[in-house]
């Protein structure tokens, strides 16, 4: 519980700080909608399965031949590089695949790969990718 | 006359070659508002905001874009974009890109 509320509390400050000189005369209502959204968010979180980053490498192999290729490009349905995703936060994988799933971030195979995967799936991806050390500037 | 002309039209090219290439320096000075939730180099300390540095040019072009226009959808991320151009994000994909950070493991699937 503790964890939940400090990440609660993170949540609500974070965008109420952002928020605060681009939305001058609603910033309650803002600030009320950041918190409940971090509220929810949190409470969703709560309930996301644990990964496993082996379970995670054995399902990756139909992320690799896109994201495991330095330097690849999508084809379809615009050329641009395919992101990398070893590294990054495993929280923000899942996030991303989830709104692959349900449609609202469009990419044509990723939504057809994320429809395929469980919320464990997605743990196991996203502890996978997160597993790989982000290369650490000198400091 | 015909001096001036090419003096003329050899300026334009060199204005429009100073304005399509990226500089990371202005983006670092850009990257001032992002670095409360991506970190100072793109290396986001809390799991929600998605690392940047590392990332690649035109997948950060892209994501930006996309954020603008609407056809990808985040309530953080729209407003921060809004007043932002394609000259500002490549300056910002040219600084993040640049950084220490993702990297991508080759055939890491068969590494047991």
């Amino acid at each position: 519980m503790l964890v939940v509320m400090k990440r609660l509390s993170y949540n609500c400050a974070l965008p109420g700080i952002r928020l605060l000189p681009l939305f001058n005369m609603k910033t309650p209502n803002v600030l009320a909608a950041a918190c409940a959204f971090a509220f929810a968010s949190a409470a969703f979180a709560a309930e996301q399965p644990a990964g496993n980053a082996d379970r995670g490498r054995d399902k990756s192999s139909m992320c690799v031949g896109c994201h495991n290729i330095p330097g690849y490009k999508t084809a379809f349905p615009s050329v641009y590089s395919v992101p990398k995703l070893d590294g990054q936060h495993a929280a923000y994988v899942v996030s991303a695949l989830r709104a692959y799933k349900s449609g609202e971030r469009k990419h044509p195979s990723m939504r057809a790969i994320a429809a395929s995967l469980s919320d464990q799936d997605m743990a196991d991806l996203a502890a996978f990718y997160a597993a790989a050390p982000a290369q650490q500037a000198s400091r | 006359m015909r001096t001036l002309k090419i003096a003329v039209v050899a300026s334009m090219f060199a204005l429009a070659g100073t304005a399509s290439a990226a500089n990371p320096d202005a983006g670092k000075e850009k990257s001032k508002p992002c670095a409360a939730c991506h970190g100072a180099d793109g290396n986001s300390a809390a799991a929600d905001f998605p690392r940047l540095a590392g990332q690649h040019y035109d997948y950060l072009v892209k994501a930006m874009k996309d954020y603008k226009s609407g056809a990808r959808k985040n309530a953080v991320m729209s407003p921060q974009v809004a007043n932002l151009d394609q000259r500002d994000f490549e300056d910002l994909a040219a600084y993040y890109s640049k950084q220490q950070g993702l990297v991508t493991r080759k055939n890491s699937y068969l590494v047991h």
